[in-house]
Protein backbone atom coordinates (compact mmCIF):
# COMPACT_ATOMS: atom_id res chain seq x y z
CA UNK A 1 0.00 0.00 0.00
CA UNK A 2 1.39 3.39 -0.90
CA UNK A 3 2.26 5.86 1.85
CA UNK A 4 -0.12 8.66 2.72
CA UNK A 5 1.16 12.01 1.44
CA UNK A 6 1.36 14.99 3.73
CA UNK A 7 1.53 18.69 2.90
CA UNK A 8 2.34 21.59 5.24
CA UNK A 9 -1.20 21.68 6.66
CA UNK A 10 -1.73 17.93 7.21
CA UNK A 11 1.82 17.69 8.57
CA UNK A 12 0.99 20.23 11.27
CA UNK A 13 -2.22 18.40 12.08
CA UNK A 14 -0.70 14.90 12.40
CA UNK A 15 2.52 15.74 14.16
CA UNK A 16 1.64 18.61 16.46
CA UNK A 17 -2.20 18.45 16.54
CA UNK A 18 -2.78 14.74 17.01
CA UNK A 19 0.74 14.17 18.34
CA UNK A 20 0.94 10.98 16.34
CA UNK A 21 3.72 8.44 16.81
CA UNK A 22 4.98 8.14 13.27
CA UNK A 23 7.67 8.42 10.64
CA UNK A 24 7.75 10.66 7.58
CA UNK A 25 9.95 10.05 4.58
CA UNK A 26 11.11 13.16 2.77
CA UNK A 27 11.55 12.17 -0.84
CA UNK A 28 11.47 13.45 -4.40
CA UNK A 29 10.61 11.98 -7.78
CA UNK A 30 14.07 12.24 -9.37
CA UNK A 31 15.88 10.39 -6.56
CA UNK A 32 16.83 6.78 -7.22
CA UNK A 33 17.83 6.05 -3.64
CA UNK A 34 14.34 7.15 -2.56
CA UNK A 35 12.90 4.63 -5.02
CA UNK A 36 14.65 1.93 -3.05
CA UNK A 37 13.69 3.14 0.43
CA UNK A 38 10.02 4.01 -0.16
CA UNK A 39 9.02 0.39 -1.01
CA UNK A 40 10.70 -0.80 2.21
CA UNK A 41 8.39 1.51 4.18
CA UNK A 42 5.35 0.54 2.11
CA UNK A 43 5.99 -3.07 2.99
CA UNK A 44 6.45 -2.41 6.71
CA UNK A 45 3.41 -0.16 7.02
CA UNK A 46 0.68 -2.86 7.46
CA UNK A 47 2.64 -4.51 10.27
CA UNK A 48 2.39 -1.34 12.38
CA UNK A 49 -1.22 -0.50 11.52
CA UNK A 50 -2.77 1.41 14.42
CA UNK A 51 0.51 1.60 16.34
CA UNK A 52 2.86 3.65 14.21
CA UNK A 53 2.08 5.99 11.32
CA UNK A 54 3.88 6.03 7.95
CA UNK A 55 3.80 9.20 5.85
CA UNK A 56 5.42 10.72 2.76
CA UNK A 57 6.43 14.29 1.96
CA UNK A 58 7.37 15.36 -1.55
CA UNK A 59 10.15 17.90 -0.99
CA UNK A 60 9.66 19.60 -4.32
CA UNK A 61 6.04 20.39 -3.52
CA UNK A 62 6.70 21.26 0.13
CA UNK A 63 9.84 23.35 0.23
CA UNK A 64 8.80 25.09 3.45
CA UNK A 65 8.67 21.79 5.37
CA UNK A 66 12.04 20.83 4.05
CA UNK A 67 13.66 24.09 5.03
CA UNK A 68 12.06 24.00 8.43
CA UNK A 69 14.03 20.89 9.37
CA UNK A 70 17.09 22.20 7.50
CA UNK A 71 17.48 18.93 5.63
CA UNK A 72 20.24 18.66 3.04
CA UNK A 73 19.25 15.74 0.91
CA UNK A 74 16.81 12.95 0.30
CA UNK A 75 15.72 10.39 1.25
CA UNK A 76 15.45 11.14 4.94
CA UNK A 77 13.14 9.50 7.39
CA UNK A 78 12.11 11.71 10.31
CA UNK A 79 10.60 10.19 13.44
CA UNK A 80 8.10 11.90 15.75
CA UNK A 81 6.37 11.01 18.97
CA UNK A 82 4.05 13.18 21.10
CA UNK A 83 4.78 16.19 18.95
CA UNK A 84 8.52 15.85 19.42
CA UNK A 85 11.23 15.16 16.90
CA UNK A 86 12.83 11.81 17.77
CA UNK A 87 15.62 11.50 15.20
CA UNK A 88 16.23 10.87 11.52
CA UNK A 89 17.82 8.36 9.16
CA UNK A 90 19.42 9.45 5.89
CA UNK A 91 20.22 7.69 2.64
CA UNK A 92 19.82 4.02 1.88
CA UNK A 93 18.37 2.39 5.00
CA UNK A 94 16.96 -1.13 5.22
CA UNK A 95 13.98 -2.49 7.15
CA UNK A 96 16.14 -3.62 10.06
CA UNK A 97 17.28 -0.06 10.75
CA UNK A 98 13.76 1.31 10.41
CA UNK A 99 12.26 -1.38 12.63
CA UNK A 100 15.03 -0.87 15.18
CA UNK A 101 14.25 2.84 15.38
CA UNK A 102 10.50 2.21 15.60
CA UNK A 103 11.09 -0.27 18.43
CA UNK A 104 13.10 2.21 20.50
CA UNK A 105 10.37 4.84 20.07
CA UNK A 106 7.53 2.46 20.92
CA UNK A 107 9.37 1.13 23.97
CA UNK A 108 10.18 4.59 25.35
CA UNK B 1 9.98 -33.12 -4.64
CA UNK B 2 11.15 -29.65 -5.40
CA UNK B 3 8.54 -26.95 -5.40
CA UNK B 4 8.03 -26.24 -9.10
CA UNK B 5 7.24 -22.62 -8.36
CA UNK B 6 10.68 -22.03 -6.83
CA UNK B 7 12.60 -23.99 -9.44
CA UNK B 8 13.98 -22.33 -12.58
CA UNK B 9 16.36 -23.03 -15.42
CA UNK B 10 18.22 -19.76 -14.94
CA UNK B 11 18.47 -17.29 -12.06
CA UNK B 12 19.91 -13.85 -12.74
CA UNK B 13 21.02 -11.88 -9.66
CA UNK B 14 20.86 -8.15 -10.39
CA UNK B 15 18.70 -5.97 -12.63
CA UNK B 16 21.08 -3.52 -14.28
CA UNK B 17 21.89 -3.63 -18.01
CA UNK B 18 24.02 -6.79 -17.65
CA UNK B 19 21.38 -8.72 -15.71
CA UNK B 20 18.53 -7.50 -17.91
CA UNK B 21 20.43 -8.45 -21.09
CA UNK B 22 21.12 -11.92 -19.66
CA UNK B 23 17.42 -12.23 -18.85
CA UNK B 24 16.43 -11.12 -22.37
CA UNK B 25 18.68 -13.78 -23.94
CA UNK B 26 17.62 -16.40 -21.37
CA UNK B 27 13.94 -15.68 -21.93
CA UNK B 28 14.32 -15.75 -25.69
CA UNK B 29 16.06 -19.14 -25.44
CA UNK B 30 12.90 -20.36 -23.66
CA UNK B 31 14.74 -20.88 -20.38
CA UNK B 32 12.52 -20.44 -17.33
CA UNK B 33 14.28 -17.32 -16.09
CA UNK B 34 14.01 -15.56 -12.73
CA UNK B 35 15.60 -12.15 -12.21
CA UNK B 36 16.11 -11.15 -8.56
CA UNK B 37 16.85 -7.50 -7.91
CA UNK B 38 17.03 -5.75 -4.57
CA UNK B 39 16.18 -2.17 -5.45
CA UNK B 40 14.69 -0.40 -8.43
CA UNK B 41 15.47 -2.12 -11.75
CA UNK B 42 18.06 -0.47 -13.98
CA UNK B 43 21.06 -0.53 -11.65
CA UNK B 44 23.55 2.31 -11.78
CA UNK B 45 22.23 3.32 -15.21
CA UNK B 46 19.03 4.39 -13.50
CA UNK B 47 21.08 7.12 -11.82
CA UNK B 48 22.55 8.43 -15.07
CA UNK B 49 20.91 11.53 -16.48
CA UNK B 50 22.26 11.29 -19.98
CA UNK B 51 23.71 8.46 -22.09
CA UNK B 52 25.19 9.48 -25.42
CA UNK B 53 27.25 6.42 -26.37
CA UNK B 54 24.86 3.49 -26.43
CA UNK B 55 25.11 2.54 -30.12
CA UNK B 56 21.99 3.30 -32.13
CA UNK B 57 20.63 5.59 -29.44
CA UNK B 58 22.02 9.08 -29.86
CA UNK B 59 20.83 10.56 -26.58
CA UNK B 60 18.71 8.95 -23.90
CA UNK B 61 18.29 9.19 -20.13
CA UNK B 62 19.41 6.23 -18.05
CA UNK B 63 15.93 5.48 -16.67
CA UNK B 64 14.37 5.64 -20.18
CA UNK B 65 16.93 3.25 -21.64
CA UNK B 66 16.45 0.84 -18.73
CA UNK B 67 12.67 0.98 -19.09
CA UNK B 68 13.12 -0.40 -22.60
CA UNK B 69 15.47 -3.16 -21.36
CA UNK B 70 12.87 -4.14 -18.73
CA UNK B 71 10.01 -4.16 -21.26
CA UNK B 72 12.14 -6.26 -23.56
CA UNK B 73 12.85 -8.84 -20.84
CA UNK B 74 9.16 -8.90 -19.87
CA UNK B 75 8.19 -9.59 -23.48
CA UNK B 76 10.20 -12.83 -23.32
CA UNK B 77 8.42 -14.05 -20.21
CA UNK B 78 11.11 -13.38 -17.63
CA UNK B 79 9.88 -13.53 -13.99
CA UNK B 80 10.95 -10.57 -11.82
CA UNK B 81 11.32 -10.69 -8.07
CA UNK B 82 12.10 -7.75 -5.85
CA UNK B 83 14.21 -9.18 -3.06
CA UNK B 84 17.85 -9.44 -2.07
CA UNK B 85 19.97 -12.58 -2.35
CA UNK B 86 21.78 -13.05 0.97
CA UNK B 87 23.32 -16.50 0.56
CA UNK B 88 24.01 -19.10 -2.09
CA UNK B 89 24.81 -22.78 -2.42
CA UNK B 90 26.61 -23.52 -5.66
CA UNK B 91 28.05 -26.90 -4.67
CA UNK B 92 25.50 -29.06 -6.50
CA UNK B 93 24.03 -29.39 -9.98
CA UNK B 94 21.01 -27.43 -8.82
CA UNK B 95 22.29 -24.09 -7.58
CA UNK B 96 20.39 -22.58 -4.65
CA UNK B 97 19.91 -18.99 -3.59
CA UNK B 98 18.27 -17.70 -0.41
CA UNK B 99 16.79 -14.22 -0.15
CA UNK B 100 16.41 -11.70 2.63
CA UNK B 101 12.68 -12.49 2.77
CA UNK B 102 13.72 -16.09 3.48
CA UNK B 103 12.65 -17.52 0.15
CA UNK B 104 14.66 -20.25 -1.54
CA UNK B 105 15.04 -20.70 -5.27
CA UNK B 106 17.00 -23.15 -7.33
CA UNK B 107 18.19 -23.21 -10.92
CA UNK B 108 20.43 -25.14 -13.27
CA UNK B 109 22.57 -22.05 -13.86
CA UNK B 110 23.09 -18.72 -12.11
CA UNK B 111 24.29 -15.44 -13.61
CA UNK B 112 25.68 -12.91 -11.13
CA UNK B 113 25.11 -9.31 -12.19
CA UNK B 114 25.12 -7.62 -8.80
CA UNK B 115 27.00 -4.55 -9.99
CA UNK B 116 28.90 -2.23 -7.72
CA UNK B 117 28.22 0.52 -5.22
CA UNK B 118 29.87 3.77 -4.12
CA UNK B 119 32.93 3.33 -1.95
CA UNK B 120 32.90 5.08 1.39
CA UNK B 121 36.04 6.88 2.59
CA UNK B 122 35.18 6.05 6.20
CA UNK B 123 36.51 9.32 7.54
CA UNK B 124 35.17 11.10 10.63
CA UNK B 125 31.96 12.97 9.93
CA UNK B 126 31.17 11.15 6.70
CA UNK B 127 28.54 8.83 8.12
CA UNK B 128 27.31 11.12 10.89
CA UNK B 129 26.56 14.00 8.52
CA UNK B 130 24.98 11.99 5.69
CA UNK B 131 21.78 13.78 4.71
CA UNK B 132 22.92 16.86 6.58
CA UNK B 133 25.41 18.01 3.96
CA UNK B 134 27.27 14.82 3.07
CA UNK B 135 25.86 13.36 -0.15
CA UNK B 136 26.55 10.74 -2.81
CA UNK B 137 23.97 11.58 -5.48
CA UNK B 138 23.91 14.89 -7.31
CA UNK B 139 20.62 14.20 -9.06
CA UNK B 140 18.99 13.63 -5.69
CA UNK B 141 20.54 16.39 -3.65
CA UNK B 142 22.25 19.10 -5.74
CA UNK B 143 19.27 21.44 -5.57
CA UNK B 144 19.46 21.57 -1.79
CA UNK B 145 22.73 23.47 -2.09
CA UNK B 146 21.39 26.44 -4.04
CA UNK B 147 23.76 29.39 -3.60
CA UNK B 148 26.07 27.49 -1.25
CA UNK B 149 29.68 26.28 -1.31
CA UNK B 150 30.12 22.61 -2.13
CA UNK B 151 33.17 20.35 -2.08
CA UNK B 152 33.41 17.35 -4.43
CA UNK B 153 35.93 14.58 -3.82
CA UNK B 154 37.19 12.61 -6.82
CA UNK B 155 38.09 13.26 -10.45
CA UNK B 156 36.55 10.37 -12.40
CA UNK B 157 33.70 10.75 -14.92
CA UNK B 158 31.12 10.67 -12.17
CA UNK B 159 32.86 13.21 -9.92
CA UNK B 160 33.44 15.75 -12.69
CA UNK B 161 30.10 15.36 -14.45
CA UNK B 162 28.12 15.42 -11.21
CA UNK B 163 30.29 18.36 -10.09
CA UNK B 164 29.20 20.32 -13.14
CA UNK B 165 25.58 19.47 -12.40
CA UNK B 166 25.98 20.67 -8.81
CA UNK B 167 27.53 23.91 -10.16
CA UNK B 168 24.15 24.74 -11.73
CA UNK B 169 22.85 25.30 -8.20
CA UNK B 170 25.82 25.94 -5.93
CA UNK B 171 27.67 29.25 -5.66
CA UNK B 172 31.02 27.49 -5.95
CA UNK B 173 32.16 23.90 -6.41
CA UNK B 174 35.64 22.93 -5.19
CA UNK B 175 36.96 19.65 -6.55
CA UNK B 176 39.55 17.82 -4.45
CA UNK B 177 41.88 15.84 -6.74
CA UNK B 178 44.58 13.34 -5.75
CA UNK B 179 46.71 13.99 -8.85
CA UNK B 180 49.09 16.72 -9.96
CA UNK B 181 47.71 19.98 -11.33
CA UNK B 182 45.72 19.56 -14.54
CA UNK B 183 45.31 15.78 -14.30
CA UNK B 184 41.76 14.44 -14.01
CA UNK B 185 40.68 10.79 -14.32
CA UNK B 186 37.56 11.64 -16.31
CA UNK B 187 37.07 11.78 -20.09
CA UNK B 188 38.77 14.64 -21.99
CA UNK B 189 35.58 16.43 -23.02
CA UNK B 190 34.35 16.70 -19.44
CA UNK B 191 37.83 17.63 -18.19
CA UNK B 192 38.10 20.58 -20.58
CA UNK B 193 34.64 21.82 -19.70
CA UNK B 194 35.27 21.51 -15.97
CA UNK B 195 38.71 23.15 -16.01
CA UNK B 196 37.31 26.22 -17.73
CA UNK B 197 34.07 26.32 -15.73
CA UNK B 198 33.71 29.66 -13.98
CA UNK B 199 32.11 28.21 -10.84
CA UNK B 200 34.57 25.36 -10.42
CA UNK B 201 37.84 25.39 -8.55
CA UNK B 202 40.40 22.65 -8.08
CA UNK B 203 42.65 21.66 -5.20
CA UNK B 204 45.38 19.31 -6.44
CA UNK B 205 47.47 16.57 -4.76
CA UNK B 206 44.92 16.41 -2.00
CA UNK B 207 42.38 14.29 -0.21
CA UNK B 208 40.02 14.99 2.64
CA UNK B 209 40.45 13.61 6.12
CA UNK B 210 37.44 14.87 8.04
CA UNK B 211 34.05 16.50 7.60
CA UNK B 212 33.30 19.04 10.29
CA UNK B 213 29.74 19.72 11.31
CA UNK B 214 27.64 21.71 13.71
CA UNK B 215 26.64 18.69 15.76
CA UNK B 216 25.01 16.29 13.34
CA UNK B 217 22.78 18.94 11.81
CA UNK B 218 24.90 20.60 9.16
CA UNK B 219 28.30 20.62 7.50
CA UNK B 220 30.49 23.66 8.12
CA UNK B 221 33.87 22.67 6.70
CA UNK B 222 36.19 19.91 5.51
CA UNK B 223 39.79 19.28 6.43
CA UNK B 224 41.90 18.87 3.32
CA UNK B 225 45.28 17.21 3.42
CA UNK B 226 47.92 17.80 0.79
CA UNK B 227 49.48 14.39 0.17
CA UNK B 228 52.76 15.91 -1.06
CA UNK B 229 53.40 18.34 1.78
CA UNK B 230 51.36 16.50 4.42
CA UNK B 231 49.84 19.84 5.41
CA UNK B 232 46.20 20.04 6.45
CA UNK B 233 43.93 23.01 5.82
CA UNK B 234 40.33 23.76 6.61
CA UNK B 235 37.90 24.80 3.87
CA UNK B 236 34.48 26.15 4.81
CA UNK B 237 31.55 24.62 2.90
CA UNK B 238 27.93 23.61 3.38
CA UNK B 239 28.00 20.43 1.31
CA UNK B 240 30.36 17.55 0.51
CA UNK B 241 29.79 15.07 -2.32
CA UNK B 242 31.83 11.87 -2.33
CA UNK B 243 32.64 10.23 -5.68
CA UNK B 244 35.66 8.13 -4.74
CA UNK B 245 35.08 5.14 -6.92
CA UNK B 246 33.10 1.97 -6.60
CA UNK B 247 33.34 -1.41 -4.92
CA UNK B 248 31.66 -4.59 -6.24
CA UNK B 249 28.46 -5.64 -4.48
CA UNK B 250 29.67 -9.21 -4.01
CA UNK B 251 29.89 -9.53 -0.23
CA UNK B 252 26.95 -11.98 -0.18
CA UNK B 253 29.13 -14.40 -2.18
CA UNK B 254 31.98 -14.57 0.31
CA UNK B 255 31.10 -18.10 1.49
CA UNK B 256 30.06 -19.36 -1.96
CA UNK B 257 33.43 -20.76 -3.01
CA UNK B 258 33.45 -18.33 -5.90
CA UNK B 259 36.87 -16.97 -6.76
CA UNK B 260 37.25 -13.21 -6.26
CA UNK B 261 40.15 -10.77 -6.25
CA UNK B 262 41.18 -8.80 -3.15
CA UNK B 263 38.61 -6.09 -3.89
CA UNK B 264 35.77 -8.56 -4.47
CA UNK B 265 35.66 -8.51 -8.29
CA UNK B 266 35.01 -11.90 -9.94
CA UNK B 267 37.40 -13.20 -12.60
CA UNK B 268 35.76 -14.91 -15.60
CA UNK B 269 36.84 -16.31 -18.96
CA UNK B 270 35.57 -15.34 -22.40
CA UNK B 271 32.29 -17.23 -21.80
CA UNK B 272 31.77 -15.33 -18.50
CA UNK B 273 32.32 -18.62 -16.65
CA UNK B 274 33.54 -18.36 -13.06
CA UNK B 275 35.58 -21.03 -11.31
CA UNK B 276 32.27 -22.80 -10.48
CA UNK B 277 30.44 -24.80 -13.15
CA UNK B 278 27.13 -23.27 -14.17
CA UNK B 279 27.86 -19.97 -12.42
CA UNK B 280 28.59 -16.88 -14.51
CA UNK B 281 29.52 -13.29 -13.62
CA UNK B 282 28.67 -10.30 -15.83
CA UNK B 283 28.79 -6.51 -15.84
CA UNK B 284 30.37 -4.26 -13.25
CA UNK B 285 30.97 -6.97 -10.62
CA UNK B 286 33.49 -8.83 -12.78
CA UNK B 287 37.09 -7.94 -13.53
CA UNK B 288 36.93 -6.05 -16.82
CA UNK B 289 38.48 -3.30 -18.88
CA UNK B 290 35.47 -1.10 -19.64
CA UNK B 291 32.37 -0.60 -17.50
CA UNK B 292 29.69 0.78 -19.79
CA UNK B 293 26.08 -0.09 -20.70
CA UNK B 294 27.16 -1.57 -24.01
CA UNK B 295 29.77 -3.87 -22.45
CA UNK B 296 27.36 -4.85 -19.66
CA UNK B 297 24.79 -5.84 -22.29
CA UNK B 298 27.44 -7.80 -24.17
CA UNK B 299 28.44 -9.68 -21.00
CA UNK B 300 24.82 -10.56 -20.29
CA UNK B 301 24.27 -11.95 -23.78
CA UNK B 302 27.45 -14.02 -23.68
CA UNK B 303 26.70 -15.51 -20.26
CA UNK B 304 23.09 -16.36 -21.12
CA UNK B 305 24.16 -18.22 -24.28
CA UNK B 306 26.92 -20.03 -22.38
CA UNK B 307 24.39 -20.93 -19.66
CA UNK B 308 21.88 -22.12 -22.26
CA UNK B 309 24.47 -24.49 -23.77
CA UNK B 310 25.58 -25.67 -20.35
CA UNK B 311 21.99 -26.45 -19.33
CA UNK B 312 21.33 -28.31 -22.60
CA UNK B 313 24.49 -30.34 -22.04
CA UNK B 314 23.49 -31.15 -18.46
CA UNK B 315 19.97 -32.16 -19.50
CA UNK B 316 21.23 -34.38 -22.33
CA UNK B 317 23.75 -35.95 -20.06
CA UNK B 318 21.15 -36.70 -17.38
CA UNK B 319 18.80 -38.30 -19.84
CA UNK B 320 21.23 -40.22 -22.04
CA UNK B 321 24.05 -41.14 -19.69
CA UNK B 322 23.09 -40.99 -16.01
CA UNK B 323 19.65 -42.51 -16.49
CA UNK B 324 20.63 -45.04 -19.16
CA UNK B 325 19.80 -48.66 -18.32
CA UNK B 326 22.54 -49.83 -20.65
CA UNK B 327 26.19 -49.09 -20.12
CA UNK B 328 27.32 -46.10 -22.14
CA UNK B 329 30.18 -45.60 -24.57
CA UNK B 330 30.91 -41.87 -24.43
CA UNK B 331 32.71 -40.73 -27.55
CA UNK B 332 34.31 -37.30 -27.71
CA UNK B 333 34.68 -36.19 -31.32
CA UNK B 334 35.35 -33.13 -33.44
CA UNK B 335 33.74 -32.75 -36.86
CA UNK B 336 37.01 -31.39 -38.25
CA UNK B 337 39.02 -34.35 -37.03
CA UNK B 338 38.94 -37.18 -39.60
CA UNK B 339 40.22 -39.80 -37.17
CA UNK B 340 37.44 -39.12 -34.71
CA UNK B 341 34.81 -39.45 -37.46
CA UNK B 342 36.24 -42.79 -38.58
CA UNK B 343 36.36 -44.05 -35.02
CA UNK B 344 32.73 -43.01 -34.57
CA UNK B 345 31.64 -45.19 -37.52
CA UNK B 346 33.81 -48.07 -36.38
CA UNK B 347 32.42 -47.94 -32.86
CA UNK B 348 28.87 -48.23 -34.21
CA UNK B 349 29.90 -51.25 -36.23
CA UNK B 350 31.61 -52.97 -33.29
CA UNK B 351 28.64 -52.29 -31.06
CA UNK B 352 26.27 -54.11 -33.43
CA UNK B 353 28.44 -57.22 -33.23
CA UNK B 354 28.46 -57.37 -29.44
CA UNK B 355 26.03 -59.73 -27.73
CA UNK B 356 25.25 -57.22 -24.98
CA UNK B 357 25.50 -53.89 -26.71
CA UNK B 358 26.05 -50.42 -25.32
CA UNK B 359 24.40 -47.08 -25.77
CA UNK B 360 26.72 -44.83 -27.75
CA UNK B 361 26.61 -41.13 -26.84
CA UNK B 362 28.61 -38.74 -28.99
CA UNK B 363 29.92 -35.49 -27.61
CA UNK B 364 31.07 -32.69 -29.89
CA UNK B 365 34.18 -31.27 -28.22
CA UNK B 366 33.80 -27.98 -30.08
CA UNK B 367 30.61 -27.03 -28.22
CA UNK B 368 30.35 -29.26 -25.14
CA UNK B 369 33.41 -28.25 -23.23
CA UNK B 370 31.93 -28.79 -19.76
CA UNK B 371 31.62 -32.56 -20.17
CA UNK B 372 35.12 -32.80 -21.58
CA UNK B 373 36.34 -30.95 -18.51
CA UNK B 374 34.31 -33.15 -16.19
CA UNK B 375 35.98 -36.31 -17.55
CA UNK B 376 39.32 -34.60 -18.14
CA UNK B 377 39.32 -35.28 -21.87
CA UNK B 378 42.07 -33.44 -23.71
CA UNK B 379 42.13 -35.01 -27.18
CA UNK B 380 39.79 -36.37 -29.83
CA UNK B 381 38.89 -39.05 -30.34
CA UNK B 382 38.44 -40.32 -26.80
CA UNK B 383 36.10 -43.07 -25.66
CA UNK B 384 34.95 -43.77 -22.12
CA UNK B 385 32.95 -46.74 -20.89
CA UNK B 386 30.48 -45.55 -18.26
CA UNK B 387 27.92 -47.11 -15.98
CA UNK B 388 25.37 -44.58 -14.63
CA UNK B 389 27.93 -41.88 -15.28
CA UNK B 390 30.79 -43.60 -13.47
CA UNK B 391 33.89 -44.30 -15.49
CA UNK B 392 34.68 -48.01 -15.82
CA UNK B 393 37.52 -47.58 -18.25
CA UNK B 394 39.08 -45.52 -21.02
CA UNK B 395 39.39 -47.23 -24.39
CA UNK B 396 42.49 -47.09 -26.53
CA UNK B 397 41.27 -45.54 -29.75
CA UNK B 398 42.61 -47.94 -32.40
CA UNK B 399 41.12 -47.57 -35.86
CA UNK B 400 40.92 -51.34 -35.96
CA UNK B 401 37.72 -53.28 -35.39
CA UNK B 402 39.26 -56.22 -33.54
CA UNK B 403 41.48 -54.15 -31.31
CA UNK B 404 38.49 -52.04 -30.35
CA UNK B 405 36.26 -55.05 -29.79
CA UNK B 406 38.79 -56.79 -27.57
CA UNK B 407 38.52 -53.92 -25.08
CA UNK B 408 34.77 -54.38 -24.65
Amino acid sequence: MSLRQLDAITFEEKIYGNEETCLIIFSRKSCHVCKQVVPVLEELQPKYEGKFGFYYVDTEENISLFQRFSLKGVPQILYFDSGEFRGKQAGLVDEEKVEGKIATILEA
Amino acid sequence: MEDAKQSYDLIVIGGGPAGLSAAIYGGRAKLRTLLINKGALGGMVDTTREIVNYPGTINVSGPDLMRDFIKHAESFGVTFLKDEVVSTDFAHDRKKVTTKKKKEFSAKAVIIAAGNEPRLLNIPGEKELQGSGVAYCATCDAEFFEGEDVVVIGSGDQAIEEGMYIAKFARKVTIIVLHDEGILDCNKVSAERALSHEKMEFIWNSTIEEVLGVGEDSVEAVIIRNIKTGKSTELACQGVFFFVGMIPSTRFLQASGLEMDSRGYIPVNEQMETNLEGVYAVGDNRIKYLRQVVTAASDGATAAVAAERYIEEQDDFHMNVLQSQKKVLLLFFDAFNQESLELSALLEEVNLDLPENYRIVKIDMATKKNLARKYQIEKVPSVLLLDKGLEIKRLDCYLDKDKLKSQL
